[in-house]
């Protein structure tokens, strides 16, 4: 009886116990289920919600057949978390022997550390074998977490220097520097988004939700042919190095759409090192430099004069054996003639005859051919820094600007704008704006500004200018090629100094135009006339070209050619 | 109440202890599979990035291969092949599956 009352008891004080437990317990959960509710919800969503920003990639540029240019690849970049000055100093040191890292890079990271700066870049955008050895660094013991990475992406030029005027490139951040990669930055680098997700104790996501759809920049196809950019940029370095030239320019357009095929300038620089290439180099000089035309501008005189009907092509022109005096300007022809046709002024490119020419025509005609070809204003190809040229208002010429007009000087161009004048003839006398990108329908601007007939007529005098003018350097037998040279002395300071530029523009097969080249070569050495410094990178180039093209002459016996 | 009466509210009570506890493990399956399928999706994620930078950095690489410089250099040196010369004759094979 005794027992069993103590029994009672002792269940009454285990049950009083319990009970109060169950109360610390039920008076915790309320406490923190309704009291501090807020308190404890935001430590949960500071320990499981995260909000990942996801960044853009860039698009990847190609060329018209697919072949890649600019890619984005995800890289490593490496940086020390640095909690004890000592260690990571030391773990440096680690990272020095496994990395190529410059002096003052060096310097200035260990500065950092003395400093006692918590985070420090190593080394940004690792490749993928720095990447591995920093990685296995990281992971060893003695290291404990000095080492770190993020992600980023890291812009690869496949092609090296090929085409790296038109390419451009980006800085350490992926900021477009230049080229394709600047005119259309706002499309090639799409944008960046923000993942909301929610992860569990192992830090693994088991929810997430888009708070903003990234965006992946827009792959550019453009127009040029990596193979033929490569022939191009390869025969226009060679000149430069035989002539000592300051550099030059080539452009190569389909005839028939403008597209642009290739476009080199010289000197050239690898894209993935634009940021430490000097100013000059990085000028595309294609559509940046400015000179003035010389005489491959007499085939926009030549055009005028046809489009204007002021004189016959058989009609003779006194060219006063070499040395004519307008006002107390003198001007030369390098081969002189007493006579001359208009066929035969521009075959020989005579300037005297150029200049009676013009005179027949007058300013105002004249000035609105070279308006319609495309002069004194942009071509407005997809490319940054294209410079409009320097054509004078008809009211500004003075006394002597038409004779000087008549055999190119007086006027700035650029070769892009050149190659598109001579496109004109090659596309049945249509301007087109020359395009860098592939266009579902190409060559949708065009405006005729040439009668079929009278660029028939020019294509004839410019065949014979290769055959038998200027231009028999550019020849290639069986190849029917019109073309025209040019030679002009530069601008320095002001005045015509005694360095030139020398160009060749042309197009071919001249009976049905496919391909339109125009090659200028500035401050060649030694030589310096367009017919014997510029016609031969013409042919070189158009040598490549048929054979890449297929655009062969007719085709001889036993199908041999000579190029 | 008599005897049949409170053996039909307990069977009441039963059927609703039931339909509570069904409804309950229901919506737990139904969170515990949504949570799996979170996991799942997350995972498919990853992998599809992980692909897509394998597949960019295949075409990269394959693009390196095919640098045209290198291709010359393989072309001329290894293979032997020359560029023709200025003025030289050269055959054309037209090929008919082209």
């Amino acid at each position: 009886m005794n027992r069993n009352r103590q029994g009672k008891k002792r269940f009454f004080v285990l049950s009083i116990f319990f009970f109060i437990w169950i109360f610390l317990i039920a008076f915790k959960l309320f406490n923190m289920q309704v009291l501090d509710y807020t308190t404890y919800m935001a430590k949960v969503k500071a320990q499981t919600n995260r909000i990942e920003e996801l960044h853009s990639k860039r698009g990847t540029i190609s060329d018209r057949k697919g072949e890649i240019l600019a890619i984005s690849l995800l890289s490593k970049s490496a940086f020390i978390s640095n909690k004890d000055n000592a260690l990571s100093l030391a773990v440096f040191k680690k990272i020095c022997a496994l990395l190529a890292l410059g002096n003052s890079q060096k310097i200035n990271v260990i500065k950092r550390i003395r400093r006692g700066e918590k985070f420090i870049w190593i080394k940004r955008k690792l490749t993928d074998d720095e990447f591995l050895q920093v990685k296995a660094l990281a992971l060893s013991k003695d290291v404990a977490g000095t080492i770190d990475f993020v992600d980023e992406y890291r812009r690869v030029y496949p092609q090296k220097k090929i085409a790296s005027h038109i390419l451009g490139g980006v800085g350490i951040d992926e900021q477009a520097l230049g080229g394709i990669e600047t005119s259309l930055d706002s499309e090639i680098k799409g944008r960046g988004g923000k993942l909301k997700v929610l992860i569990d104790a192992r830090k693994k996501i088991f929810q997430f939700k888009y708070m903003e759809q990234p965006v992946t920049g827009r792959d550019i196809h453009l127009s040029i042919d990596a193979a033929l950019q490569f022939f191009v940029e390869r025969e226009l370095a060679a000149a430069v190095e035989k002539y000592q030239a300051a550099g030059g320019a080539v452009i190569v357009i389909s005839s028939r759409d403008g597209q642009v095929l290739a476009m080199a300038s010289n000197p050239d620089y690898c894209p993935e090192n634009i940021w430490r290439t000097p100013m000059p180099v990085l000028k595309n000089k294609a559509l940046s430099f400015l000179y003035d035309p010389g005489s491959t501008f007499k085939v926009i005189l030549a055009a005028s004069a046809l489009e204007n009907r002021i004189c016959g092509r058989q009609e003779m022109f006194d060219c006063h054996n070499g040395v004519y005096m307008i006002r107390d300007r003198q001007i030369t022809d390098v081969h002189p003639f007493a006579r001359l046709s208009f066929d035969d002024i521009i075959i020989h490119s005579s300037n005297i005859g150029a200049v009676k020419i013009g005179q027949r025509l007058g300013g105002k005609k004249y000035f609105q051919t070279i308006q319609k070809f495309g002069f004194g204003r942009r071509t407005g190809i997809l490319l940054p820094a294209e410079e409009n040229g320097i054509l004078n208002a008809l009211k500004q010429w003075s006394g002597v600007s038409l004779a000087f007009l008549s055999f190119g000087y007086e006027i700035a161009v650029t070769p892009l704008q050149m190659a598109a004048a001579f496109n004109v003839l090659a596309s049945g006398g249509f301007f087109i704006r020359p395009d860098i990108i592939m266009n579902d329908t190409p060559g949708g601007s065009q405006a005729r500004v040439l009668s079929a007939a009278n660029q028939r007529r020019l294509t004839e005098i410019l065949t014979a200018a290769v055959s038998r003018g200027t231009g028999k350097k550019a020849g290639i037998p069986g190849l029917e090629i019109a073309g025209k040279t040019g030679t002009a002395h530069k601008v320095k300071r002001g005045k015509y100094a005694r360095s030139y530029v020398s160009s060749f523009g042309g197009f071919f097969p001249a009976h049905d135009p496919q391909v339109t080249v125009f090659v200028m070569i500035d401050e060649p050495q030694g030589l310096y006339f367009g017919g014997e410094v510029a016609a031969p990178v013409f042919k070189a180039i158009a040598g490549k070209i048929m054979l890449y093209l297929k655009l062969f002459p007719d085709m001889p016996a036993e199908n041999e050619i000579r190029i | 109440m008599n005897r049949k009466g409170r053996s039909l509210a307990d069977f009441r009570l039963a059927i609703l202890a039931f339909f509570i506890f069904f409804v309950l493990f229901i919506y737990s399956s139904l969170n515990l599979k949504n949570v799996d399928l979170g996991y799942r999706q997350h995972e498919l994620l990853l992998a599809e990035k992980k692909l897509r930078l394998e597949i960019d950095s295949l075409l990269a690489r394959r693009a390196e291969l095919l640098n045209l410089e290198r291709m010359e250099k393989i072309v001329v040196e290894k293979l032997g092949y020359q560029y023709p010369e200025a003025g030289q004759i050269i055959k054309v094979i037209e090929d008919d599956n082209e």
